[in-house]
């Protein structure tokens, strides 16, 4: 047993934050992980300058083989950038890494060369989409149609929450293609077809992160279709299982609102001059936070370590990701508390301490235990044949 | 990084929870918990033959040889089983102080016998304000002449109705900071002053009111430095609390594999209470709050076998534990109704002790301030 990471780790571990120190803005506060705060126009300007970095260093897809513009490198190099970038709150790492997956496992070669190599390089950005009014957690409800004609597909229906959509090239779109609830397919949609509008959606954070997208006759090419018609079902399962890196999102994300929070602590004094570090219950208050941020990066490292070993990650995934979306809350709230009367003021006020963030991410991490999966959807997948292994629900 | 236990380590995992799954049923249990003494000297010994009592302990003095992790493997399974008896005590709280602190004279006078199973040891340090401070450390130590005089009264001490030998904690000084002027001393349980009083408590286990009167105490029986032991303390209190975290994580994965096999079992409205969403819910909370917890407490353990310092990792694991065992439990007796709710059942027996083991060398208001205090507030 070895808790270590390799000198080769530690090395790659500081160049990535000596990267981020030189690239991101000085003073940058973070951001929360996701492609949300990419709506503010100073987040997405330093969004699409560091995902293109990020494709000039080759950090894009550590792990992916290197005909499509990968590294072939370990789950540990990449998990080390990943974590890296949570605990800065840096901007850029797109939601088409986790599409590149998709395409590298179920697409064909012609696919991967036209998608995952601009994907590596950090040129384009995606989005997914896969929600729709009624069709949330219960993804299999999606009504969006994909008719096969002669020369490709016909699409009709609509998204939402579509998180960067306007943001974004192409969108991984989840189709019905027959009646049978489970027969679906999946289409790489560029998002400039004509047919497709968009209606931006304002999230309860003030950003206007989300769109709804309306599909009107939309052409998609044959040569978009994902995998086999009908066969995207087993592209969701594996979407699902594959995602290992939201809980690590969270949680190192939270590692750095709690250090600034502590930092917090020590400068502000209360009334009798006494720093507010000194208050029992704030002390006690932040010291859970800590043991809750530390008990889930050990949770991550096992993670990442069953993952090397090829092990079954369905329930430790859905373990962190449920612990981690719980305790990102609970430091929303803890935040509040620790800044008090400070704690509401929006970035832009007078008077606002630590850049408003606390107040962004008391609000921002109520999603956290809802996108990518609710938190009860996680917690069903711990409990059923992939975890504990308990009966199947009626 | 590798989290994999090695070959060795597996294979005292299995003999032990084969060993205590028969050689500890839970009528045993049940019964060490009104027995005066608390353990069985047959199976005291048994363990010392396995080297188990022994097994932290240089070869050089009869022990084992092994390594922190590996004890904490092995204090997992006797949590898993409700182990009764004087282990904890004797091999960390009096075993691992001598043996990293003691003079020569000190470890050959008593680790041979202890890994043997001839002796059973424990530390009597807090007092009745009940904290595990330097400040509540107020039973005197006076020096006369060649001796020590040692007067007042140790409560809740562990197996101290057992123990041969007691480290007692004792003030020989009063300075400005609390945690100058104490010392440890080696007493003899049969030391003429030295009076034990058995204590009720939730869980069965053995805490004692120990009563220090005119008890004298020669110089050679001093552990460590004069005005300096609690330096001492403060490394036991961290071994303890990472070593009672190992009982706890076994005794919650045992309450969480108990649980899974109740939902699956019990049928309600014609079918498994596991089928139920909420059921099924309750459940994935415990094997987050128990599967979290192993591996965090394998990080610590494995720090302090690597001789890394790990006041933080301790504190998180204790701290995480003091109240997530206590969660599994409570929820593991909502789902199991009033079955369980009966001595008739096992599980009552780890939710009493998921008390106890909460309270043992500090709760999670304890460790968090050491959190707290770790991350420079």
């Amino acid at each position: 047993m070895d808790f270590r990471y390799t000198a080769e780790e530690e090395a790659f571990r500081k160049e990535v934050k000596d990267f981020l120190d030189k690239e991101l803005p000085p003073g940058f506060l973070g951001i929360d992980p996701g492609p949300e705060e990419e709506s503010r126009p100073e987040i997405f300007d330093i969004a699409v300058k560091m995902w293109r970095k990020f494709g000039e260093k080759n950090w894009i897809g550590i792990t992916w083989p290197k005909e499509v513009g990968g590294q072939g490198g370990t789950i540990w190099k990449e998990m080390i950038l990943l974590q890296e970038l949570a605990y800065r709150g840096s901007p850029g790492m797109d939601l088409a890494i986790a599409q590149a997956e998709l395409i590298t496992h179920f697409g064909t070669e012609e696919q991967k060369k036209r998608f995952v190599v601009p994907i590596t390089k950090g040129e384009v950005k995606w989005a997914i989409g896969m929600s729709e009014p009624n069709a949330g957690t219960d993804t299999f409800a999606i009504q969006l149609k994909a008719v096969e004609e002669a020369d490709g597909f016909v699409l009709n229906g609509q998204k939402i929450w579509t998180s960067g959509g306007h943001n974004a090239k192409w969108a991984m779109t989840y189709c019905r293609t027959d009646a049978n609830k489970y027969m679906i397919s999946v289409f790489i949609v560029d998002l400039k077809s004509p047919g497709i509008t968009m209606r931006r959606i304002e999230q309860a954070t003030g950003i206007p992160a989300f769109c709804e997208v309306f599909f009107d006759n939309v052409k998609v090419p044959k040569e978009n279709l994902l995998g086999k018609k009908n066969g995207g079902a087993e592209i969701l399962l594996f979407a699902f299982g594959a995602e290992r890196t939201y809980g690590l999102f969270t949680i190192y994300n939270a590692k750095r609102y709690l250090e600034q929070l502590v930092q917090y602590a020590k400068e502000a004094k209360d009334a009798d001059g006494v720093p507010v570090a000194k208050n029992p219950i704030a002390r006690s208050r932040l010291a859970q936070l800590a043991i809750d941020i530390e008990v889930g990066m050990n949770m991550g490292h096992e993670l990442n370590w069953m993952a090397t070993k090829g092990m079954p990650t369905v329930k430790p995934s859905a373990q962190i990701k449920v612990h981690g979306g719980n305790l990102c809350q609970r430091l929303g709230n803890v935040g509040q508390q620790v800044l008090g009367l400070y704690g509401p003021l929006e970035e832009d006020s007078k008077w606002v301490k630590l850049g408003g963030r606390i107040r962004h991410t008391y609000i921002s991490a109520l999603s956290f235990t809802l996108a990518g999966g609710t938190t009860e959807t996680s917690k069903n997948h711990i409990a059923g044949r992939f975890g504990l292994g308990l009966p199947k629900q009626h | 990084m590798d989290l994999a236990l090695s070959e060795e380590q597996e294979m005292l995992w299995k003999s032990a929870r084969d060993f205590l799954a028969s050689k500890v049923p839970k009528t045993l249990v049940r019964q060490m918990e009104e027995d005066e003494k608390g353990y069985v000297p047959e199976l005291w010994k048994e363990m010392a033959d396995l080297g188990w009592i022994g097994l932290p302990f240089p070869e050089l003095y009869g022990g084992g040889g092994f390594k922190f992790l590996d004890l904490v493997i092995l204090l997992e399974e006797m949590g898993r089983a409700c182990l009764p008896g004087p282990f904890l005590s004797t091999v960390v709280l009096g075993g691992m102080p001598v043996a990293e602190f003691g003079t020569e004279e000190q470890k050959k006078a008593i680790l041979p016998k202890l890994c043997k199973g001839e002796l059973i040891m424990t530390m009597a340090l807090t007092e009745p304000s009940a904290k595990y401070e330097a400040k509540a450390v107020q039973v005197e130590a006076k020096a006369e002449g060649d001796h020590y005089i040692i007067n007042g009264t140790k409560l809740f001490v562990n197996d101290a109705n057992v123990a041969d030998k007691m480290i007692v904690v004792a003030r020989t000084a009063k300075k400005q900071h609390p945690e100058e002027g104490i010392t440890l001393f080696l007493v003899d349980r049969k030391a003429p002053g030295v009076k034990i009083h058995l204590l009720k408590t939730i869980a069965g286990d053995k805490q004692c009111e120990v009563t220090f009167e005119k008890v004298k105490v020669a110089k050679a029986d001093i552990l460590g430095k004069v005005d300096h032991g609690w330096d001492i303390v403060k490394k036991v209190m961290e071994w303890a609390a990472l070593a009672k975290s190992a009982e706890m994580q076994g005794g919650a994965q045992q309450v969480l594999e108990m649980t899974i096999q109740y939902g699956k079992d019990r049928v309600q409205f014609d079918r498994p209470i596991g089928s139920f969403q909420i059921i099924q819910h309750y459940m994935a909370d415990m094997s987050i709050d128990v599967d979290s917890a192993r591996v965090s407490l394998h990080k610590a353990a494995w720090m302090v076998s690597e001789g890394i310092p790990c006041r933080k990792e301790i504190a998180v694991i204790k701290g995480w534990l003091s109240e997530a065992y206590r969660r599994v439990t409570a929820q593991s007796h909502q789902i199991h109704g009033a079955i369980g709710f009966t001595k008739d059942h096992d599980l009552e027996l780890y939710f009493r002790r998921a008390k106890a083991a909460e309270l043992y060398f500090g709760d999670a208001d304890f460790h968090r301030e050491i959190v707290a205090q770790e991350l420079g507030m």
